[in-house]
């Protein structure tokens, strides 16, 4: 066994901060060596050391190192140092590889070297050094500065060929510089950064969204500025997939036959989205450089399979053979990930960016952005199969994206629609028998992200799996649920509301309670979100999330039994807060007892400091959901 | 695909000398109705529906071969138009990939993409890799096919396991198996060659395991075996249903040395019993522990009791971690071959653990067995099918003043004199004076395993409330806490606590463990107590409702939304809840209507009780639900549902408040 390495052995005698509570592991140590040739190919070693402080933690010494045909590893070793003094050295059979991806649609050639280490017990130090070839094909790297547990230690060094330069943004975290001794060896040192641990924190916008990191980039990629290191990138997006959108004669004679006749350019548009959403299905085999750049527009044609990038590289060439412009838009698949202030790779998603004519004004059209030059743009996600072209998801709602567009690349906004671009309609009409039965009709009209999310459901299940998830969905509300009719509406016309209508009888859905009956008004549908934590009163750190803007709706009649009337009912209830508001009231007229509520949300997230004003929100749609009417049988 | 070591010389020669019969169907003309099908009405609410499935395998020419027609009815039948064959790199060649899509006008698109060869894992030698293919321009209504070829070592025997149920419905399929020729059905001579399988034991039988439709079987040809099916259901999928793999239609071909199922028991027990002893001699070195641990003049029930809590406080590396084969090396230890060794180390699997009890036993002079049984999480033993890999857990069955106690020393914090769900009621083999033999564990009685919640819940005039309740937990609820307590931190144990009660508070209110009693001694009963604090009540303007059963008013009663059953149910262990819950009211208000008592007795399987009474300012709500069966067949569902749906009503109660005339004032 060969001695453990100065550099190990020093990690490992770093005490473990007398603040860090809470964490199965502390990483003493994260050193990260980049070294780049004067053909600007890099070398990145890694060393680290990992304190593991419970059972639990020894998760976190299982090192890892991702690598592939483009980035092949050099070497992988590690030590364990045991608390009772004893020194392990990682063998051969310590390590296992591992095939990235295996989804039924998207694999890739990447591979992952893990580590089982050796003498991994609560106590031991996990020290482990990696070497290997970065992507030839990029010439920057994300340091992740932040992590699920606590880091004491942790630096990266960028060794420079003579002349060379480089740049380096921020992202929620303040810009440290350099120290840079000598020429062209540069090292950033961060001392002590907080675990962010989201465990059990509700509603807190992605992790990634919130962590720390530093972009550094080098050669072409090191411009100064941030609009300029923008624009450097999307043109770097520009020159991989050149030539990749070019129409094909086949592609062409499509995109011009679909177009033909359109009376106007939503519905030329949506001829085309609606063909790529539909006859281009979602898969693809990931091979080194092609985790960025695109097949070609014919292949994918032809194919009539790809990833988000091939399907947004066919739809700029249809769109291309009709003469609509359109532009490579890279975006995070959670928002917030992206951040305008710290440009880099750092997305994991390809959509589209229209150009809109001058003064096309269709009301349908409402994801649209302005860019700083002043082109219109039209956002629309073509791997996304459910959202007509017009709208955008609730995750991609609030967030950036970075637009590659020559020398006009730059950074979006990415537009927050209003309420009414989505939200849920329930309508129902019921009769309540004297014992207690509950049979009616139910209407549900789905709109926006609502029909998207809901047409997405439809096409992943059987047709047998969505009545028995509704079926599950409604009996968990209305225990003892008989559902004798059951059918969807639109489920193909994206530009239209899915609709959905069903029978029900619920036995005992009112409740007897001595000479009493219970009735419940709202009597399907829950817009109460229990999140612990807030509705307790704890302090918010992070925003709380929404999702999407919206409209939800419900609207009941209940005609109720004869010989019994009204004797109470709950009070109505009036909510208007900047981001939501919700309204309810509760009559009866005659023998029908009437039920009406309206939730309407504003905003994509809720500032932490209104966590007290969501609070109240909940706190009121909760109290309104629990209520009751209370039936007196006439004497 | 079970793969079994080295053939002789004379296989190769045989195999070479096997004419290449039953290679690369040609792809099937789709017929106009295929073509035009837009729904199955065999399979109304289907995806997808397999129109045939072919496997041809044929050993003495090492190779299968995989034919597949479907027609994609939906969006996500689409998925099945990429295909991943995982497949042993050193071992396997998967080979001759072709495939089309028919679109419903019968245009025909190839398949002309090369199989992508992917690497899913590697350690050491052994490397598991992915083929890859996805087939053209699938949409809703194409037909896609495809046919592949598996082939393996010459050196190597293999024997199909044929997977008839799918995630599909089947509409025919075809099956055939060629073994080697002195295990052809009717072989025209005995071969001068033979197998030896992985213990270097000659193979002398071709046997078979199946599960399969009325009707359908095994056939038996000149020189292969066969199976033909038609309409087979998609794999079931149902609410609280046994492990999926006891119950799909299935068939296994294995070579064994043995004639028949009760000449391969018999030899397979006596060779585990015999292994057994052997890992379990009580030697010096275990005689030694044992005379520091008990003594002379113990009962014993005392000497079983000591000697059980001695392995228990070993480190069960099944629930710490086990020393890579490294590590050993550099402390110089050697895997365990006797219970010896294990004792010395302080430490072993939960297997190990169980078989150095067997040894202190004996060495303590008690009579003592061994018991090998299934893991009921992950199968149902079925003697029938003859393969000791169904047997995973040992437990120890010891002689105490006469009686047998059934004892489960592998598994940590287990009470002594109980086992662990997954291994009662459960099928395995068993050491006696008389030799090995079949055994079934006994099923666990609803009151070994209790859950009693009890508590105090104060409600103010808006419907906001405070509780305190202890729950007392008994049997398996206490040991699975215990065991999770092994392996987290206190904090994170009290979170995943909260996130098993957090079903059990009715909306609005949330509960939180703010400590545990007993969580160290598995011989205790496991207390945690829990405070909870929320909306319980619904404020009107005259009145107060409150939900008459606290911990169940969210009506997650199982069975109550599924009205038929295909499969037996599985509930896993019997078990009593009893809730015994005072609201204390609010000042002022008084009971106006409260539900009547309630009963109901699923005759011989579960019983609940529902009561209720009102006392000046507080209001008490007794609970017992007894569940007595942990097995239930699919022909009782309909009795077992109507039980559940009476208990979900009843649940469902409220009690009504009213404020007194003074008056709710401001």
């Amino acid at each position: 066994m060969q001695p453990a390495p100065d550099w190990a052995v020093t990690a490992a005698k770093i005490p473990t901060p007398a603040d860090v509570k809470n964490a199965h592991s502390v990483l003493l140590s994260d050193e990260y060596l980049i070294t780049v040739d004067d053909q600007n190919h890099a070398v990145e070693r890694e060393r680290w050391a990992v304190r593991i402080l419970t059972p639990e933690g020894r998760r976190d010494a299982h090192c890892m190192v991702e690598y592939d045909t483009d980035a092949k590893l050099n070497y992988f070793h590690s030590w364990t140092f045991a608390t009772d003094g004893r020194l392990f050295q990682a063998m051969d059979t310590d390590f296992k590889d591992v095939g990235a991806g295996g989804d039924v649609d998207m694999q890739s050639t990447d591979r992952f070297r893990v580590l089982n280490p050796p003498g991994a017990d609560p106590g031991a130090v996990v020290a482990c050094e990696t070497e290997r070839h970065m992507e030839p094909y990029l010439s920057s790297e994300d340091w992740e500065i932040q992590y699920p547990f606590p880091v004491v230690n942790e630096s990266l060094e960028l060794v420079l060929p003579a002349g060379g330069h480089f740049a380096a943004s921020w992202s929620r975290y303040a810009p440290v510089k350099p120290i840079e001794t000598p020429e062209g060896h540069l090292r950033w040192e961060i001392k002590n950064m907080p675990g962010l641990d989201l465990n059990n924190l509700h509603a807190t916008p992605a992790w990634s969204a919130l962590a720390a990191r530093m972009s550094v980039k080098w050669g072409d990629s090191a411009v100064n500025g941030i609009g300029s290191q923008w624009r450097q990138i999307g043109q770097w997006m520009d020159q991989l997939e050149a030539h990749r959108a070019e129409p094909t004669p086949e592609i062409t004679a499509k995109a011009q036959a679909l177009a033909t006749g359109a009376p106007d350019f939503y519905t030329k548009l949506s001829r085309i989205t609606s063909y790529i959403q539909n006859n281009i299905r979602y898969f693809i085999v990931i091979k080194g450089i092609g985790g960025y750049q695109a097949h070609y527009a014919g292949e994918i044609f032809r194919n009539g399979y790809g990833d988000c990038k091939d399907k947004t590289t066919l739809l700029i060439a249809m769109l291309q053979a009709i003469g609509v412009q359109a532009h490579y838009l890279m975006v995070d698949s959670e928002r917030g990930v992206i951040d305008p202030q710290a440009p880099s790779l750092y997305g994991n998603h390809m959509i589209t960016a229209i150009e809109l004519p001058a003064g096309e004004n269709d009301p349908r059209l409402m994801a649209r952005v302005k860019t700083t030059d002043g082109k219109e743009l039209l956002i629309f996600d073509p791997t996304d199969e459910e959202t007509p072209v017009g709208l955008i998801r609730g995750d991609l709602q609030g967030a950036y994206g970075e637009l590659a567009d020559g020398a006009a690349s730059q950074v979006i906004a990415l537009p927050v629609l209003k309420p009414d671009s989505a939200g849920l309609t329930r309508k129902g009409s019921f009769v309540l028998s004297v014992d207690g039965t509950l049979t009616g009709d139910l209407t549900y009209t789905f709109a926006g992200v609502e029909a998207t999310d809901e047409r997405g459901s439809l096409k992943e299940q059987d047709a047998k799996d969505v009545r028995q998830s509704w079926e599950q969905g409604l009996g968990s509300a209305l225990p003892g649920l008989t559902l004798s009719g059951f059918e969807f509406r639109n489920t193909a016309g994206l530009d239209k509301p899915l609709g959905l209508d069903l029978q029900v009888s619920v036995p005992s859905y009112a409740r007897q309670a001595g000479t009493l009956l219970l009735v419940r008004p709202r009597v399907l549908g829950s817009d109460a979100r229990n999140l612990p934590g807030i509705m307790d009163g704890l302090p918010r750190l992070y925003p709380i999330e929404m999702s999407h803007p919206g409209v939800w709706k419900d609207s009941y009649d209940i005609k109720l039994p004869a010989g019994y009337a009204v004797d109470e009912t709950p009070d109505p209830v009036t909510v208007d807060l900047p981001f939501a508001s919700y309204s309810s009231t509760v009559a009866a007229k005659g023998d029908v007892l009437h039920y009406e509520r309206e939730y309407v949300v504003k905003q994509v997230e809720v500032p932490a400091a209104d966590a007290a004003q969501f609070r109240k929100l909940e706190d009121a749609i909760v109290s309104d959901e629990k209520g009751m009417t209370v039936l007196k049988k006439l004497p | 695909m079970r793969n079994c070591r080295v053939v002789c010389g004379a296989v190769m020669l045989l195999a070479a000398a096997m004419p290449l019969v039953l290679r690369a169907s040609e792809f099937q003309q789709p017929t106009p109705d295929e073509l035009k099908m837009t729904v199955d009405s065999a399979a109304p609410e289907a995806s997808a529906v397999y129109l045939y499935y072919e496997e041809i395998d044929n050993d003495p020419l090492h190779y299968r071969s995989i034919y597949a027609r479907i027609k994609v009815l939906t969006d996500k039948g689409k998925d099945l138009a990429t295909v991943n064959l995982p497949y042993l790199r050193n071992d396997w060649k998967i080979t001759d990939i072709a495939g089309r899509t028919i679109h419903p006008d019968g245009t025909v698109v190839p398949l002309t993409g090369k199989p992508e060869d992917l690497m899913s894992s590697k350690s050491g030698n052994r490397e598991v890799g992915r083929k890859v293919f996805t087939l053209p321009e699938v949409t809703v209504g194409s037909i896609i096919e495809y046919r592949y070829q598996i082939r393996y070592g010459d050196n190597h025997f293999s024997s199909p396991l044929w997977q008839i149920q799918r995630d599909y419905y089947v509409h025919k399929a075809h099956y055939v198996f060629t073994p080697f020729e002195n295990f052809m059905p009717h072989p025209n001579q005995t071969s001068s060659n033979y197998l030896t399988d992985a213990k270097g034991n000659v193979v002398n039988t071709l046997l078979w395991w199946f599960n399969l439709p009325k009707g359908s079987g095994v056939a038996q040809g000149m020189n292969n075996y066969t199976v033909d099916v038609t309409d087979i259901p998609a794999a079931p999928d149902e609410e609280y249903m046994p492990p999926i793999q006891s119950v799909l239609y299935k068939v296994f071909f294995y070579y064994k040395s043995a004639h028949n199922a009760q000449e391969y028991w018999t030899n397979a027990a006596k060779e585990w019993s015999k292994d057994v002893d052997k890992f379990a001699e009580p030697s010096n070195t275990i005689k030694q522990a044992v005379a520091g641990i008990v003594s002379p003049g113990d009962s014993e029930q005392v000497k079983a009791q000591k000697l059980y809590k001695a392995v228990e406080a070993l480190d069960n590396t099944d629930y710490s971690r086990a020393k890579s084969a490294s590590e050993m090396k550099a402390l110089k230890i050697k895997e365990a071959r006797h219970a010896e060794d294990t004792w010395k180390q302080k430490s072993g699997s939960s297997e190990a653990i169980a078989l150095l009890y067997l040894a202190m036993a004996r060495a303590a002079g008690l009579t003592a067995f061994a018991m090998k049984v299934v893991d009921r999480d992950d199968g149902v033993f079925d003697p029938s099918y003859m393969d000791m890999d169904q047997l995973d857990s040992t437990l120890v069955l010891v002689g105490i003043d006469g009686k047998g106690v059934l004892l489960d020393p592998g598994q940590k914090m287990c009470t002594f004199g109980q086992v662990k769900w997954n291994h009662s009621d459960a099928g395995g083999m068993r050491q006696s004076p008389q030799g090995p033999g079949y055994e079934k564990t006994p099923g666990q009685l609803y009151s070994d395993n209790s859950l009693q919640r009890d508590g105090d819940v104060t409600l103010d005039a808006n419907g906001g409330m405070t509780g305190y309740f202890t729950f007392t937990l008994r049997g398996q609820d206490a040991l699975r806490w215990r065991q999770e307590a092994l392996k987290s931190n206190p904090d994170d144990l009290k979170k995943g606590f909260d996130k098993w009660v957090q079903p059990m508070m009715p909306q609005g209110v949330e509960g939180n463990v703010d400590h545990f009693l007993g969580l160290d001694d598995p011989d205790s009963n496991l207390m945690a107590i829990v405070k909870a604090k929320g909306t319980l009540g619904t404020a009107l303007p005259k009145r107060l409702l409150l939900p008459e059963v606290f911990f169940e008013s969210r009506g997650t009663e199982p069975f109550v939304k599924e009205a038929k059953r295909l499969e037996p149910v599985d509930m896993r262990y019997a078990e009593q809840i009893t809730d015994n819950v005072v609201y204390h009211l609010p000042a002022g208000y008084t009971v106006e209507g409260a539900p009547q008592d309630a009963k109901d007795v699923w005759q011989q399987h579960a019983a609940y009780v529902l009561k209720t009474q009102i006392a000046a300012g507080q209001v008490r709500v007794d609970r017992v639900l007894a569940r007595g069966f942990d097995l239930a067949t699919a022909d009782e569902y309909q009795d077992l549902r109507g039980f559940y749906q009476k208990v979900a009503a009843s649940d469902q109660s409220e009690v009504v408040l009213t404020l007194a005339a003074s008056g709710k004032g401001n």
